[in-house]
């Protein structure tokens, strides 16, 4: 176990050092220029110059880099010109664009993502998993086509469309939900469900699909095993079959589907986000990318990054509790 | 212009516009209030739903058309435009903290200005004219970017001086006494009333300036102070205990709170405000037109309709020529192409007649600017292609010309949708046009840099204040060719009878005469056909049912959220 998360840390921080080196040259090879985005209209050489300076892109890109690992490891100051702030370790950058570091901005919208990915992995879940075996058990039915054909549905639909829609519907037309805005759950938490009900939905639409289809494929595969065979000629009820034995086998690939899928969607759900109005990491993602905000951009992909490295870890993790077969290598 | 909303919403965009007409308006109710009245309008929430956030909430570098949207209920300025009006009137210029717009010299190379009595600011200390000259050297600095350029390229000693926190101040703002300010300018410069109503012109504290993080909490001078702001994406506006009417008669400041929310899609503001449920119904859209969806409903549902606000902001949209490359040195060709191309399918193009007019001249088409109708190449509505196919054999292209058009690819009025307009109008005049696009920043650089300008490309103005100064010494002043990048001058155009004619209007202190002036510029430069003027944009906004006295200025085109009741 411990040898198992040595190797996983260490395997975290070279796919950490690996990103962080290609976004910079990515960004360092395209032809931009965030200064001048900054400086505004006719901002001219020596104006420009100096907001260089500030942004720090005057530097040679190694030079960058490495300013950049060692805020990382030991923090850094940043002079604004008017006013000096410290970022102190773990420094993921200051974004002079917006005055403020980005650590701070990340970890301001993680309970927003957090809220997002989480209630929305509760009901696609029970959407999942809940048509995944009902598909299973009436094979070929009129109900299992129909689920499958609306689960297909689901998966084609974007979620933006759909999001457009349940808002025109639920908030336009029958006024059942508030337009949603972002309430912390601390603040308020019925205001925080009842504004969130949507994108959940949304979210879980779409990403139900996928679950319910491989609940389905899995579970059919555990239900002609031996084990199971045998169970039944021990007069097991069919109940308890599927739900004590079955199923139990059947959800180890979705637990790393879910592991992913909650991995990605913390680094921000930006479509979700944008159809919704939130001001979630992933909007934060897209916004940096049009200013040019480089440590913002940075920073995202880290923390993007990072989730998704630590979402397959604790995926190998969950495996090996629903399956004692498999072993943490 | 809103990059980030993905292309892929415009789909889903379309989807609820049919399904928003299928619903017919059930939702909206009407409101039975009474009607607007000043003296008791005070009071409730006003919230403004926008696409875009307000950017740094700092004076000096914020970049304002007349004082902007939501900056000029914190920041007073000098001057200001004229908010007691929806109509052509709210182009004009009207003092703000000074007593009159300002009094040039003989030549209007100096401008003395006198603050009003009894100014304060949000803590109750007195608005002096230190503050104002404190406040325009703040924008000087480097470390606060993002303002507009004419206070350095006019301020004597402008050029070289770096803003105040190094300690140095700029002499050519004397401040003789509290309450008198006076500007030394490098050449005349009539439409300095018109600059002083930037945001650059606000009175700063020099004790309350934290540098960068001012635009936290910016010190109030106007209806307003700012108890909340998360980065300008959503702020919280209430009011100042130590402004009042008597010391202010532009702004009624009616609500006791104005909420600012950004970053919200466009059909999601449409759709709230149409339903106007809850909060939504004393909301206002900050930044965003309506859509397809909704202009669909405004024949059948009455009380939409009322809530319509429709509003004009200067601004050109047009098709520029780079007489550097081949054959857009030849004025025949560019002729021809302004008598082939289809306004119609253009306007189409963006939305639609409800959304924008045809332009046949460079000036927006509003008197502020000195509006000059002229129609050099009359193509009609669609086009007149057997006119451009005849000019084109006299250029010695009698079997047609193949041509590049840059554009775009962002859905926008510079993007592939205008492109293909312009490409299948031009087509049936015998020039084929392959069409180039590229990525809207990738696009702005390129075409704003001579050496890598496009022949042929399409491109759109909006002036900085409504006259024909900032409108057409951008882009046709041979001094402001910016080799650099940031230029507008596409034609490259440096004409010293131009040049002299700029700055002979420039000297104009009297709007009247220098409207005429620049029309009458416009109208010389539109006999050499350096663009192809291709419309005005209309806007089109809505409101919630609860709102009152909701009009759109015709300075810069946006709600004056100064006037608006919510009681």
């Amino acid at each position: 176990m411990i040898r198992f998360l040595l190797r996983r840390a260490f395997s975290t921080l070279t796919v950490m050092l690996v990103l962080s080196v290609v976004v910079y040259l990515v960004f360092y090879a395209a032809p931009h220029d965030p200064a001048r985005l900054v400086c505004g209209k006719g901002c001219d050489g020596v104006r420009l110059a100096v907001v260089r300076h500030k942004l720090g892109t005057d530097l040679p890109l190694w030079q960058q880099y490495w300013q950049f690992l060692h805020g990382l490891l030991a923090g850094r100051d940043f002079d604004a010109g008017t006013d000096v702030t410290h970022c102190s370790a773990p420094c993921f950058g200051y974004s002079f664009q917006t005055d403020q570091p980005v650590l701070g901005m990340i970890t301001a919208r993680l309970p927003l993502d957090a809220s997002l990915a989480v209630g929305a992995a509760v009901v696609w879940l029970l959407l999942g998993i809940g048509a995944g075996v009902l598909a299973a058990l009436r094979r070929g039915g009129i109900g299992e086509r129909a689920l499958t054909g609306v689960t297909l549905a689901g998966m084609a639909m974007p979620v933006f469309l759909v999001g457009l829609l349940l808002m025109m519907v639920c908030c336009g037309y029958l006024q059942w939900l508030p337009f949603p805005s972002y309430v912390p759950l601390t603040q308020d938490p019925l205001a925080w469900a009842s504004n969130l009900a949507l994108p959940w939905l949304s979210l879980a639409l779409v990403m139900a699909a996928a679950y319910a289809r491989m609940t389905r494929s899995a579970l059919l595969e555990t239900l002609a095993e031996d084990h199971i065979r045998t169970a039944r000629a021990y007069g097991l009820g069919e109940r308890r079959i599927v739900l004590g034995h079955a199923l139990r086998g059947a959800l180890t690939p979705v637990i790393t589907l879910l592991a992913m899928d909650l991995g990605g969607l913390l680094g921000g759900a930006q479509l979700t986000e944008s159809v919704f109005g939130f001001d979630g990491i992933g909007r934060l993602l897209v916004e940096s990318v049009n200013t040019i905000d480089l440590p913002v951009v940075v920073g995202i992909t880290l923390f993007a990054g990072f989730f998704i490295v630590i979402a397959n870890a604790v995926a190998d993790l969950l495996y090996a509790l629903a399956d004692p077969r498999v072993g943490l290598q | 212009m809103s990059k980030s909303r993905a292309v892929a919403a415009a789909a889903g965009f379309a989807l609820l516009a049919g399904l928003a007409t299928a619903c017919g308006g059930g939702a909206a109710k009407g409101s039975a209030t009474a009607a607007f009245d000043p003296a008791t309008c005070q009071g409730g929430t006003l919230t403004v739903l926008a696409q875009q956030g307000q950017g740094k909430f700092d004076p000096a570098e914020l970049y304002t058309s007349g004082g902007g949207k939501v900056p000029t209920l914190v920041f007073r300025t000098l001057t200001t435009r004229d908010h007691t009006t929806g109509g052509p009137d709210g182009a004009k210029v009207v003092p703000d903290l000074a007593t009159d717009t300002g009094e040039p010299s003989q030549d209007a190379t100096v401008w003395t200005y006198h603050l009003k009595a009894g100014l304060k600011f949000e803590d109750g200390t007195p608005i002096r004219s230190a503050d104002v000259k404190y406040g325009i050297e703040r924008s000087f600095a480097p470390e606060l970017p993002g303002g507009p350029p004419y206070l350095r390229d006019w301020l004597i000693g402008g050029e070289q001086y770096a803003g105040p926190f190094k300690g140095a101040d700029l002499p050519s703002i004397e401040t003789p006494d509290d309450s008198t300010v006076i500007f030394r300018l490098t050449k005349p410069e009539g439409d300095f009333p018109y600059l002083a109503t930037a945001t650059q012109f606000a009175p700063v504290p020099r004790a309350k300036d934290t540098g960068t993080d001012y635009q936290k909490h910016p010190i109030s001078s106007g209806p307003y102070v700012v108890t909340s702001n998360d980065n300008g994406k959503s702020m919280v506006l209430e009011r100042n205990p130590y402004w009042t009417r008597s010391i202010d008669d532009q702004r009624l400041a009616c609500p006791d709170k104005i909420v600012y929310t950004s970053g919200l899609d466009s059909a999601v503001i449409n759709q709230r405000l149409a339903a106007s449920s809850g909060d939504d119904a004393r909301a206002v859209s900050g930044d965003t037109d309506i859509d397809a969806g909704i202009l669909a409903r405004l024949n059948s549902d009455a009380e939409l309709r009322s809530r319509v606000t429709t509003g004009y902001f200067g601004a050109t949209q047009y098709l520029a020529f780079n007489p550097t490359v081949k054959p857009f040195d030849n004025p025949l060709v560019r002729q021809a192409i302004s008598y082939a191309v289809d306004r119609q399918s253009v306007i189409n193009a963006v939305g639609g007649s409800a959304v924008a007019k045809p332009a046949t001249t460079f000036l927006p088409d509003q008197p502020a600017f000195g509006y000059t109708p002229y129609d050099y190449f009359p193509s009609g509505p669609s086009g007149d292609p057997a006119k451009a196919k005849e000019l084109l054999a006299q250029a010695g292209y009698p079997n047609g010309l193949s041509i590049t058009l840059s554009h775009a690819t962002s859905q926008t009025d510079i993007g592939p949708a205008v492109a293909a307009a312009v490409q299948e109008a031009l087509g049936k005049a015998g020039i084929t046009v392959k069409l180039d696009p590229s990525a809207d920043d990738d696009y702005g650089t390129r075409t704003q840099l001579p050496s890598s300008e496009p022949g042929f490309f399409i491109s759109g103005w909006g002036a900085d204040w409504p006259s024909g100064g900032p409108f057409l010494a951008p882009i046709f002043d041979g001094r402001q060719i910016l080799t650099a990048g940031g230029n507008f001058n596409s034609a490259q155009l440096n004409d010293p009878q131009v040049n002299a004619e700029i700055d002979a209007a420039n000297k104009l202190t009297d709007p009247a005469a220098a409207q005429r002036a620049w029309g009458q510029l416009d109208a010389e430069l539109g006999k050499q056909a350096w663009t192809v003027p291709l419309y005005h944009p209309v806007y089109k906004r809505l409101v919630g049912k609860d709102v009152k006295n909701a009009y759109v200025s015709q300075w810069n085109g946006v709600y004056d959220l100064s006037r608006i009741s919510v009681k």
